[in-house]
């Protein structure tokens, strides 16, 4: 079964389904996501559910290496989520619809690939990491490019926020530095 | 020449309260390198002449050194522009100056070796050295252009320059357009010191005062030909938030296309321009480029500074049949840029964003020989088809494992090349078994700043898309003045060659818009 569809992501049916079924797929699957009414109501490019997704993918992409470092803020902390919303919504139309396609194979068909039954959000972190690096390294090239544009946009949110910038001993830009 | 002070250099499009509708002698589609000049030179002869924007219009006080926010604000497609295959960045400018308000400020004349196969192979006996050579001394000059003082050379810098020296390779320092430079290192996102002397700061005020009109916001959608003449063309105003909120209507007898290497072509190609012979959008080039970090023991601090003040030149040679393609400078990016950038994510990814400020990175660019496309995409955006063919990977190798001699020579305790299965090594032995077969599309990453061609000059239709004038070769008044005229590759920073061309092409326009 695995390797069967392993094979299918060779031969780039995934990648078809980015470009051509991912949002049918997703449509069909959007259920049972909650999100705080009044963030929803807030929302400009993603719906919720994309929310929920993107905030999993992101407490992976930007986890911290020393969790016990309450210096260091997550990925909740910084909204990555939020701003990859502001971000996304002023992305030409056709770059924002491949986009969401890309979260709805992160969500519904990257985990299946792997032999993982639950959807991506609801698998449990080592899982979840599992999926992510199945992207990363992905031989259909497409989904690798997925992964890419995605974890830009997550250390985009992340790195943007200045609490961030003690990590890495940068000492933010010289534009209002007191 | 009674050039007066100007306040505000464009309009901008909320400005704008009913469609834009002008009746004038020629128009000018972008104000970036060539765009500038073009225009400037339009209206110090006299020519009624106005520009259009499609980005927007920013000053120094907006420039606040925040990468989130200025990669949405002055890159096309908020920083997200690719390759068809989403293979290789592209980084475009989008605003009043074009890509010229926040490169990096390097500033080469084009090769002679160049130059002359140009003259001989295209039939553009005009653009020879020597011909060439007192419109580049004008375009320093308005520029102000300099050798960087090796006083300002940052950390990263010295790394190149003394991994280059010990190994006895050709090197050297570069040239830029900057007064004032503040050594803030944030070039890439807009002088918030007004330093630069670009085309935002120096051309387009210089055209303003001549009595040129600049109109931000405003997209060329469409050019006008009857008869074999251009007519002008039409276009759309946008909102704050790229909404279209007002047409636009030009007419003029010339035309002057200057919306880069990719806009130019698009452009062209949604107006259906006579092409007989299929060449709009061919003949693209973009010098793709990846980078290598050294990890040092030191705090280098390479985001400080200026971030390229000195080049490797020894795999560079611009003879017909080269295999020496290729260029090697600094480069390094602000936090966001860098872990993009590095391999994997999570918390090895955290762990060697800890060495940040340790970091000394190069990059290696390709003059390239590979031949891409610019076709039409969505909304008559450019659509960027590129494949870097073997002889260009196989360069773009060659320049990694250099790259990787040169931190080794300069102290390096690792080097990587990070590529999705990244490259770690900790000895120079290494690169010596080093297969460089994953110098490909999507096993590294790749990125481009210059695009060039697409609308190519040369006295043949067959091969090119305008003549040695810029004047198209099958519309009267359409002309090309940006980074779409080169032939081939330049093998460097091209924004001199630019508007240097535009300049030398100037008296051309001119002399149609005059003509009756
Ligand atoms: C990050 C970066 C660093 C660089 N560093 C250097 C460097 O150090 N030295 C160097 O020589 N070069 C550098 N370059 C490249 C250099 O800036 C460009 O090659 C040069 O500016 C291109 O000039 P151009 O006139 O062809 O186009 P651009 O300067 O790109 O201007 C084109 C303008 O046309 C506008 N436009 C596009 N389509 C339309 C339309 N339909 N309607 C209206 N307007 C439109 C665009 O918004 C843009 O403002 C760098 C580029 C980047 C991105």
């Amino acid at each position: 079964m695995i390797v069967s569809r392993r094979r299918f992501m060779r031969l780039g049916i995934v990648g078809g389904l980015l470009v051509g079924t991912g949002s049918v797929v997703a449509f069909v699957r959007t259920r049972g996501y909650v999100l705080d009414p009044v963030r929803a109501g807030r929302l400009v490019a993603l719906s919720p559910w994309h929310v929920v997704v993107v905030e999993h993918a992101a407490r992976r992409i930007a986890a911290a290496d020393a969790p016990e470092d309450a210096n260091i803020p997550s990925a909740d902390d910084t909204d990555v989520a939020g701003f990859v919303d502001g971000y996304v919504a002023k992305l030409p139309a056709d770059m924002r619809r491949d986009l969401l396609r890309f979260l709805a194979v992160l969500e519904h068909v990257a985990p299946l690939a792997l032999g993982l039954g639950a959807r991506f959000s609801r698998l449990p972190a080592a899982d979840q990491d599992r999926v992510l690096t199945s992207l990363e390294q992905s031989s259909t090239l497409l989904l690798r490019a997925g992964f890419e544009g995605l974890k830009s946009l997550v250390f985009m949110g992340y790195y943007r926020d200045p609490r961030t910038w003690t990590i890495l001993g940068y000492p933010g830009p010289w534009v209002n530095r007191p | 020449m009674g050039e007066s002070p100007v306040t505000e250099l464009a309009v901008r499009g909320r400005q704008l309260h009913a469609d834009l509708v002008l009746d004038t002698e020629a128009v000018v589609v972008g104000t970036g390198a060539g765009g500038s000049i073009a225009l400037r030179e339009l209206a110090r002869a006299g020519i009624d002449a106005v520009a259009l924007e499609e980005g927007g219009y920013h000053t120094t006080a907006d420039f606040n050194q925040r990468e989130e926010r200025m990669l949405a604000l002055l890159f096309q497609e908020q920083g997200g522009r690719t390759t068809e295959d989403l293979a290789i960045r592209i980084l475009q400018g989008r605003g009043v100056g074009g890509s010229t308000i926040h490169n990096t400020n390097l500033c080469k004349r084009i090769p002679d070796a160049i130059l002359s196969a140009w003259a001989d192979d295209f039939g553009l006996g005009d653009v020879r050295p020597e011909v060439l050579a007192p419109s580049f001394a004008r375009i320093e000059a308005d520029l102000s252009v300099s050798e960087i003082p090796a006083a300002d050379r940052n950390a990263n810098n010295e790394v190149l320059r003394l991994g280059a020296e010990r190994l006895g390779w050709r090197g050297g320092p570069l040239k830029h357009n900057r007064v004032g430079c503040q050594r803030s290192g944030f070039c890439e996102l807009g002088c918030s010191y007004d330093a630069k002397q670009n085309a935002l700061k120096i051309v387009l005020p210089q055209a303003a005062a001549a009595g040129a009109r600049i109109y931000a916001d405003v997209r060329a959608t469409r050019i006008h030909v009857e008869g074999g003449r251009v007519t002008g063309l039409e276009g759309v105003v946008l909102g704050e938030n790229g909404e279209h909120i007002a047409n636009a209507r030009i007419r003029a007898k010339v035309v002057v296309l200057a919306a880069s290497a990719t806009g130019s072509a698009a452009l062209a190609l949604a107006s259906g321009v006579p092409d007989p012979h299929d060449q709009i959008g061919r003949g693209l080039h973009v010098h793709p480029g990846a980078a290598v970090a050294g990890i040092f023991d030191r705090t280098l601090a390479s985001y400080d500074g200026i971030p390229q003040s000195y080049e490797c030149t020894e795999f560079l040679s611009f003879e017909r049949g080269s295999d020496r393609r290729v260029w090697i400078v600094p480069a390094f990016a602000h936090p966001i840029g860098a872990a993009s950038a590095l391999p994997g994510f999570g918390a090895s990814h955290m762990r060697a964003m800890r060495d940040y400020g340790k970091l000394a990175v190069l990059t290696a660019l390709v003059h390239d020989e590979t031949e891409g496309r610019v076709v039409l995409g969505a909304g008559d955006r450019p659509k960027i088809r590129y494949v870097m063919n073997d002889a260009d990977r196989a360069q773009l190798g060659k320049g990694l494992v250099a790259c990787a001699r040169i931190l080794f020579a300069a102290g390096a305790r690792d080097v990587v090349i990070p590529a999705v299965f990244p490259h770690r090594m900790r000895e120079p032995g290494e690169l010596d078994r080093l297969d460089t077969g994953f110098v490909r599309p999507h096993e590294l990453p790749l990125t481009a700043v210059h695009p060039m061609g697409t609308m190519r000059m040369g006295t043949d239709p067959k091969r090119s898309v305008v003549g040695p004038t810029g004047e198209h070769h099958h519309v009267r008044g359409l002309f090309v003045a940006d980074g779409s005229l080169f032939p081939t590759s330049i093998g460097g920073p091209p924004q001199i060659g630019i508007y240097t061309l535009a300049l030398h092409l100037a008296h051309h326009i001119i002399a149609r818009a005059r003509s009756s």
